[in-house]
């Protein structure tokens, strides 16, 4: 369009301004609460189901009294330790029935003065962990050796290194945000416990005997066989060890996620579709009014020698300008406030969050700015063609 | 040039007939004055020629082509080049400045420049080249006609069709309106006007009464 026709189409547009603000305002509010229910739910689904891969483990067997604290660990990310003593994970691991165990230990690193950040440490055994070791895996196949570490996507790092308890651990890898627990948390190898043990105690005085043993652990992970069922193992679990455990189901924590983000996004569809349902009408309802309001321009521009097809074309350009404006604004007011607070949003959710990067923030914001120009093309198509057919002469008569 | 064969007209709502099998042929330069009582189809008569409202018989030739055969796009084209054509009130768009009202119809944002330049001559022509800027609310109903007669003669057609150019006007604006009806005929164009006027009944060189 040259920039003669552009100066018309604006000029014509501040002709209307009061009725193409309405219309812009519209837009924006719908193409505002389309892009952030798109984005809540998109980042609630990815984040559950990055969980879902990531924690796929039928029982956790957690000291007694800390199933909550497990829950929390694993849902929010929020940080905690508990241990058990280390036997537990040979006597687990004789039980029948049971078709993989590996076992992890969890150490918050409590005071700023001796970390670069408070952090949660997971020891891991690389040979056995299920848990977690796949998917670091596939930013990570090598042997972690004693003291290097891989770090979560929300972990600082300077100069390629993490210094935890006074001492500096190169860092061989940064995982890729999963807007889960894991982002938050420093993996070691489980050999390096000991290790990593003794300079915690030298930096503070947090650890209890037990742990400064370091014949410790937090958790024991499980998979069981498909032809027998948990509560026969977890009895079995009773019987050898005695009554010194919780369980906690991961993937039973992730059912009841997928079941809470169903409810969630259920929620956000509706909401959408019905404010969205009432914003059309009310596009219905602004169309309709400007359209009238131009019933005299348009059968005066007829008369004076100006086709329908023009007329037709140049309202429509009108429309699908303030429309782009409105919805191009409105997608990115929208993600001034659903980005930036997206881990706000996920806390107040109680479910992991991944937000969408930049490609995909700028493709919805693509999409929905398309739907929202449409939506309003759609509610305006009909007035505009309405009113171009009009028979002018009579048209101006009645206006006389 | 403009040949109106055997047209007629009724309007359904009351079945009356306002134009019943009338004739009439316009060359070059030829200024005709409609006259009749108020209901008599002036208004009719000028819509119909005009391309504007199709009768229930008979046919409009402009250089022998039925104007109600043509497709949308070429009307149009007639609209906006070969026939001017003023209403019976002073239609102008209220949020459009005088310069806009006259150039706006026949621009898309392209020429705009040539169609004022040209706009302002006969704007200074009519005596109003200091209105150009104002809106119509700002004007008189005499500056108004002015401005809906320079809005028709932009395109210079080769026809001017003006409903009651003088009506409601004083002496002095329609004198001045009347006199630039009759220099435009002269000058080789048709002029075709429903009047009540008996100057404009002197300065025809035609008078068809319904």
């Amino acid at each position: 369009m040259s920039n003669r026709k552009t100066r018309y189409l604006l000029k014509n547009i501040r002709r209307q301004r009061f009725y193409n603000l309405c219309l812009l305002l519209t837009i924006l509010i719908l193409s505002s609460i389309l892009f952030a229910a798109s984005v809540i739910s998109q980042s609630l689904n990815q984040g559950v189901r990055n969980m879902e891969r990531r924690l796929g483990a039928d029982i956790m067997f957690v000291p007694k009294g800390s199933k909550e604290n497990a829950e929390n660990m694993l849902l929010e990310g929020s940080r905690s330790s508990f241990y058990f003593d280390d036997s537990i994970f040979e006597k687990i691991s004789g039980i029948d029935g049971i078709s993989e165990i590996t076992s992890q230990c969890f150490l918050k690193s409590l005071s700023a003065d001796c970390c670069s950040s408070e952090v949660q440490i997971v020891f891991f055994d690389p040979e056995t962990d299920f848990v977690v070791g796949p998917w670091i895996e596939t930013e990570y196949s090598k042997k972690l050796s004693q003291d290097q570490v891989i770090v979560g996507s929300s972990i600082t790092i300077e100069n390629g290194v993490i210094r935890l308890f006074g001492k500096e651990y190169p860092v061989v890898s940064q995982m890729a945000k999963t807007g889960t627990a894991l982002d938050s948390s420093v993996y070691f190898s489980s050999s390096a416990k000991s290790d990593v043990l003794l300079h915690a105690e030298e930096k503070g005085s947090f650890l209890t005997e037990e742990q400064k043993k370091g014949e410790i652990l937090s958790s024991v992970f499980v998979n069981v066989s498909s032809d027998v069922k948990l509560e026969k193992v977890i009895e079995t679990a009773h019987q050898t060890v005695g009554d010194i455990f919780d369980v906690v189901y991961p993937k039973q924590l992730n059912t009841s996620l997928a079941g809470s983000l169903s409810n969630i996004t259920g929620i956000v569809r509706i909401l959408s579709i019905s404010l969205t349902v009432l914003l059309f009408l009310i596009l219905l309802l602004i169309s309709s009014l400007i359209m009238n309001q131009r019933k005299q321009e348009v059968a005066l521009f007829r008369i004076l020698g100006k086709t329908k097809r023009k007329l037709a074309l140049a309202l429509i350009s009108e429309v699908g300008a303030v429309s782009l404006a409105g919805a191009v604004s409105g997608c990115l007011l929208s993600a001034l406030i659903v980005i930036p607070f997206g881990t706000f949003i996920g806390r107040s959710f109680s479910m992991p969050y991944l937000g969408p990067g930049t490609l995909k923030t700028l493709l919805l914001v693509g999409v929905i700015s398309s739907s929202a120009v449409i939506i309003s093309f759609l509610t305006s198509v009909f007035f505009i063609l309405k009113v171009t057919n009009i028979q002018p002469y009579l048209a101006l008569r009645r206006e006389e | 040039m403009l040949r109106v064969e055997e047209i007629s007209k009724r309007f359904k709502k009351n079945g009356r007939t306002v134009l019943d099998h009338l004739d009439l042929s316009l060359e070059k330069g030829e200024f005709c004055a409609v006259m009749g009582g108020s209901g008599s189809g002036k208004s009719t008569l000028l819509a119909v020629v005009a391309g504007f409202l199709k009768p229930d018989e008979g046919h409009v030739f402009l250089d022998g082509k039925d104007l109600y055969v043509l497709s949308d796009k070429e009307l149009s084209s007639v609209h906006r080049s070969r026939i001017g054509y003023v209403p019976q009130s002073n239609i102008l768009l209220k949020n459009y400045t005088v310069m806009e009202n006259i150039v706006s119809p026949y621009t898309d944002g392209e020429k705009e420049q040539v169609l004022k330049e040209k706009a302002a001559v006969i704007l200074s022509e009519m005596g109003i080249a200091d209105l150009a800027d104002r809106f119509p609310y700002e004007l008189s109903g005499g500056e108004q006609k002015r401005v809906c007669l320079i809005r028709a003669l932009l395109m210079d057609p080769e026809i001017l069709i003006a409903d009651e150019p003088t009506t409601g006007l004083d002496a002095v604006t329609g004198d001045i309106i009347l006199r630039f009806l009759d220099t435009y005929a002269k000058s080789g164009k048709i002029i075709l006007a429903a009047t009540h006027d008996e100057h404009s009944k002197a300065l025809a060189t035609r008078v068809l009464t319904l």
